[in-house]
This record gives structure tokens, C-alpha cells and sequence, in this order.
């Protein structure tokens, strides 16, 4: 009959929390607030670390920008011949970007100009060339342009601020599509020919090369080479912009650190509070229970089902509020710790990245933690004389 | 049968000092006998019920009932024994008052995960043999003091045991209650248990249904 699960047991346990129930309440709003808070800098840690490394695994292998005055200016797009003949190298292309503000929405764009004839140095750019018409003056921008520019009325068209203050209509033709909000978000693909317009560039001239090469170990090599080619140029790397990316995620990582330190610090201030001693009236309870034949390892799993019930019940409903929050509601206020509070940058959605390592842990930092300290204490009174306990 | 030989109980008040709560106690109770222990408040009586009990254990001498020494076994056999063979009426009831009549009852089967069909007869048998059936589900804290002894009374006896041990059972009580726990103690006795009572209270020391009154004064019978 005992190896049965007791629901009588599991019932009693109910029952308890339900007697105690502002008592059982507070623990369980203050550990679901842990979990939600835990959860959620994991969460967002997670999607940010998936959205980085798909923007890293997008970068050229080695960017080509001119320098003058430790500031970066146009490079000669004639450069490209040159650095083609390098051994090594598959390809080179001219840029043409920049970044245009929207004043309306307080945000800045990426304007990215493309050939239709040319190779394209990233895939969705290649998408973005097969839809964008180049016959006339047309565009395909990010989810996060679209919404800025509908917030601001422009549906079909924007028209963008030269430099000699003269207006350029383009007519929206398409919304851009990559893996990565992060990626896309901002950005405007229009031709070569649209960008150099809006930024007052002439034909000969290019923002910046990027360049491909066969052989990834090659790439400090060839570096190198363009480097003594153009000598007044920097020559950055892929690695040279994966560290550079990798420091500004550990810096911020580094704020999210201290929340999952202070998180753990009240969690564990709990638990010592509960380890450290049982109410009068428990004590009383155990007493009663052990003198009407109950062994210690009855109360000892009445005790176990009372945590697992509060603390699972708070691992599920922390988790599920933090997945609602980050993925439902792009955590407010917490992402901006990594996407910082700059107006200058269009919103996006944090992709759902599932880690089940990242649930476990969770889960092994709060519920076993909590039954530990629920059982510890009931296992010192359960073993001492059930006379001594209600005396 | 149940024996107490040469029983000697200590309580440490601090690391200095002791209290001796018995001294040399040596008692032996048939079976079906209903005894009386009498004495003044803090002369013992309730140490000799909770050793009898197993709630807890002599500093020397054993206890012995239906030849197993009870004093020696160790705490979940101690439970087991409990369970098994004493019901236990306490003087402040010790009921778990947020709790409903019904379940307090139950109480002591919870650990056994009996069938549900078990429990509502033994349920059943034992609210209506102490007439509290009508208070099934009422909360224990709305109950008047007699209808919580009652209670008290139908958990002490959910399980049929052979031995009820009840601790100043009319202290709480006014006469007229009192003289209702005589007339339940009559048809426990009548049910052949055995019953040690340990009272202060005059009204039991002259019942024609006590079989033995025992004297205990400072920790020794007199």
C-alpha cells in the first residue's frame, strides 16, 4: 500500500499551502520573480549571442576602408583591379553605403547601395537584388525602416534629404528579409547609382571594398598585402570585427552578470530564512503528526511535495511570464542593457532561441534548492522526540 | 499488557540542571483495564502516557507493551507502534484547527494510502460512535470545546487501537461534558481497550468502571 504515490500525502500538502496561504503566496511571487528575472536574462542573452553570431558569420572577410585625418572617407572604386590581382583573393567589391536619419523618427538607416550585374558579398542582399527594380528609383527596406516610415505616412514612397537640400524620391518596392532582425532591421538596399545620389558621391568613388578570399587562413596574409598595396588604408578583418563585437557583448554581458548576482543573493536569503528555522506553530504540527503514527519520512515527503508544488509551480509560471515577456513583448527595459537606450536605432523583434541548458539550470538553481530548504528544517524537528517537539 | 520497570525520566532544563519527571516508576496495566493517574500538575502523569506512547524515551528503565519494549525502538518503529496501537487524546486536543473535522480524523490514515473505501467506513464508524457525524465538515477552530474533544476522541480511535491514552481529558470541560467523556471512557471500556487516564480531576476517582487508581506524587507513585 505504501509504494502507491500517496495522494492523501500530496493532498495534505495542498491543503497546508492552502491554510498558509498568504505565507505560501509571498514565497511564491518572490521565487516566480527570481525565475522570471533569471529566465529572462538568458533568454535575452541567448537570442542576442544567436543574432551576433549570425551577424558575425555575415561579415566579409576583410573590409578595405580609406583613411584621412584618422577619419574614414571614400576609397577609389579603380582599388578593386588592384586588389583582385592579389593571389588568394576571389573577389572584391565597391560599396556604397551610409547612414541616413530619419528625423521624424529619431532613428538612423543603413542605406546599402547594389549592382545587378555584380556579385553580391552577402546572400540577402543577393534576395534583395532579385527583387529590387532598377529601372526606376525604387527600394527594399527592413521590417523596422517600414515601420518608422508608416508611423510617418510614407506607405509608397520617402523621399530622402540631399546634402544640397533637394529631395529624392524612392518608391518603396519590397521589405528585406535575413535570419537576423538585428541584420535587416535598419537597413535600405537601393542601386549604387540611387545611394550615390542621396550621399552626394561621384561614379568613381565607393564607401568602402570588401573582399573574398578562398583560404581563411590566408586571410592575415592577404591582409597584410593590401595593406602594404594601400598603405594609407586600414584593412580590418573578420576576426579583427568578431572582437570587437565579442567586447561589446561582454561588456553588457557583464551588467546582466551583476542582475543574476543579486537574483541568486535574494534567492539565497530566502532560502537561509526558511533553513534557519521553523515557525512555533510547524513545529507544533510536526509534533502532532509524528505523536498520531506519522514516521519521519512521511512528514519528510509531505515537506517535499509542499516545495516541489511552490517551487515547480514558480519555475513554470516565471518561465512562461519571462518567455512572454522576452519573445511576446521584446523585453522592455532589459534589452535595452544590451541594444542600449540610444534613440538612434530602429526596434526589433529578439529571435526565439530555445537552450534547454538554459531551462535546466534554471530549474536546478531554484526548485531543488528550495525543497532542500523546506525539508531541512521539518527533518530537524521530525527526528527529535515528538514529546520534546510540542512541549 | 503494559509494564513500566523502574523507570527513571530526566529532562534537561540547561547544561547545568535537570528536572527528574520520574523517579523509579514501576507500574504494571492489564488488558481492558481502565487506570486512573492521579496527581497534582507537574507530578509526572503525562511523562508516564508519552512513554507509554513511544513519544519519547526513558533516561533508564523500559517500557513494555505486549512484550515488546517499546522504550528501545528505534523512531519509525516507534511511529509504526503509535499508529498501530495507541490512540493518544491530549489535553489541549492538539487538533489541526484550519483543518475540517473529517480531516483531522483522518489524520493518522494519511501515511497508510488506504482505499478510499476504507477510510469514509472507518470514517463513518468512529463520527458516529462519538456523535460528531453531524460536524463532518465543519473547520475544528468554529467548534465548541466538547465537540473539539470529540473530535479528538474519533482520531484517537480512527484506527481501532487496542490502548487509549488520555491526557487531563476534562480540564477544559464543565461538569456536564465532563460527565459525557465518562459515559465515552464506559463504552471504550465496554469495547475492551485498555484506558490509563491521567487526571487531577476528583470526578474520576470514585467511578465503579476504574479498575486501578494510581498516585503519582513528584515523580513517584505513592
Amino acid at each position: 500500500m505504501r509504494d502507491r504515490v500517496n495522494v492523501y500525502l500530496i493532498e495534505y500538502a495542498i491543503n497546508s499551502l492552502l491554510r498558509q496561504k498568504y505565507k505560501s503566496l509571498f514565497i511564491t511571487i518572490i521565487l516566480t520573480a527570481l525565475v522570471f528575472l533569471l529566465t529572462s536574462m538568458f533568454f535575452i542573452t541567448n537570442s542576442i549571442k544567436y543574432e551576433l553570431q549570425s551577424t558575425v558569420d555575415a561579415l566579409p572577410e576583410i573590409v578595405v576602408q580609406k583613411m584621412k585625418a584618422g577619419r574614414h572617407y571614400d576609397i577609389d572604386v579603380d582599388s578593386v583591379d588592384n586588389i583582385l590581382e592579389i593571389t588568394g583573393v576571389t573577389g572584391a567589391v565597391a560599396r556604397v553605403w551610409g547612414y541616413y536619419y530619419f528625423e521624424n523618427a529619431g532613428v538612423n538607416f543603413s542605406i546599402v547601395g547594389i549592382d545587378e550585374y555584380e556579385d553580391q558579398y552577402k546572400s540577402s542582399l543577393t534576395n534583395a537584388a532579385n527583387n529590387l527594380d532598377f529601372s526606376s528609383s525604387s527600394m527594399i527596406v527592413g521590417e523596422g525602416v517600414k515601420k518608422s516610415m508608416q508611423n510617418s505616412y510614407y506607405k509608397e514612397y520617402f523621399n530622402f534629404i540631399k546634402p544640397d537640400g533637394s529631395l529624392k524620391k524612392v518608391t518603396i518596392g519590397g521589405v528585406f528579409n535575413t535570419d537576423t532582425e538585428l541584420e535587416s532591421n535598419d537597413i535600405i538596399v537601393m542601386s549604387k547609382d540611387s545611394v550615390r545620389e542621396i550621399f552626394d558621391m561621384s561614379a568613381d568613388k565607393a564607401t568602402d571594398i570588401v573582399v573574398k578570399v578562398s583560404n581563411v587562413d590566408e586571410i592575415q596574409t592577404i591582409a597584410t598585402k593590401i595593406k602594404l598595396l594601400y598603405p594609407d588604408c586600414r584593412v580590418i578583418t573578420k576576426d579583427d570585427l568578431k572582437i570587437s563585437y565579442q567586447n561589446i557583448f561582454d561588456y553588457k554581458s557583464g551588467v546582466f552578470l551583476a542582475l543574476f548576482i543579486v537574483s541568486l543573493f535574494t534567492f539565497f536569503i530566502i532560502i537561509y530564512d526558511k533553513v534557519s528555522g521553523l515557525s512555533s506553530e510547524e513545529k507544533r504540527e510536526i509534533g502532532i503528526l509524528k505523536a498520531i503514527g506519522w514516521r519521519v519520512d512521511d512528514v519528510l515527503k509531505e515537506k517535499f511535495y509542499e516545495g516541489f508544488i511552490v517551487s515547480f509551480f514558480a519555475y513554470l509560471l516565471g518561465s512562461f511570464l519571462s518567455f512572454a515577456f522576452v519573445y511576446i513583448f521584446n523585453a522592455p527595459l532589459l534589452q535595452n542593457i544590451f541594444t542600449g537606450y540610444s534613440e538612434l536605432k530602429t526596434s526589433f523583434s529578439l529571435p526565439f532561441v530555445f537552450d534547454f541548458q538554459t531551462m535546466a539550470l534554471v530549474f536546478f538553481l531554484s526548485v531543488p534548492i528550495y525543497i532542500a530548504a523546506t525539508i531541512i528544517p521539518s527533518w530537524k524537528a521530525a527526528t527529535l522526540e515528538a514529546d520534546e517537539v510540542m512541549r | 499488557m503494559i509494564e513500566l520497570n523502574n523507570i527513571i525520566k530526566k529532562y534537561e532544563i540547561n547544561k547545568n540542571n535537570t528536572l527528574t519527571a520520574l523517579d523509579g516508576i514501576n507500574l504494571s496495566i492489564k488488558e481492558g483495564e481502565l487506570v486512573v493517574l492521579k496527581g497534582a500538575s507537574g507530578s509526572g502523569k503525562s511523562t508516564i502516557l508519552s512513554l507509554i506512547a513511544a513519544l519519547s524515551k526513558p533516561t533508564s528503565g523500559e517500557v513494555v507493551v505486549d512484550d515488546k519494549r517499546v522504550s528501545k525502538l528505534p523512531e519509525n518503529f516507534a511511529s509504526d507502534f503509535r499508529r498501530d496501537n495507541i490512540g493518544f487524546i491530549f489535553q489541549k486536543y492538539n487538533l489541526i484547527n484550519t483543518l475540517s473535522v473529517k480531516d483531522n480524523v483522518l489524520l493518522p490514515l494519511v501515511p497508510m494510502n488506504l482505499h478510499v473505501d476504507v477510510l469514509e467506513d472507518k470514517l463513518k464508524r468512529v463520527l458516529e460512535m462519538f456523535h460528531i457525524k453531524h460536524k463532518e465538515d465543519a473547520i475544528v477552530k468554529n467548534l465548541s470545546g466538547g465537540e473539539q474533544q470529540r473530535v479528538a476522541i474519533a482520531r484517537a480511535n480512527i484506527n481501532d487501537p487496542k490502548i487509549i491514552l488520555a491526557d487531563e481529558p476534562t480540564a477544559n470541560l464543565d461538569e456536564k461534558l465532563s460527565f459525557s467523556f465518562i459515559e465515552i471512557l464506559k463504552e471504550l471500556k465496554r469495547r475492551g481497550k485498555t484506558v490509563i487516564v491521567a487526571t487531577h480531576d476528583p470526578l474520576f476517582f470514585n467511578l465503579d468502571i476504574v479498575d486501578k487508581v494510581v498516585e503519582i506524587h513528584q515523580g513517584v507513585i505513592s
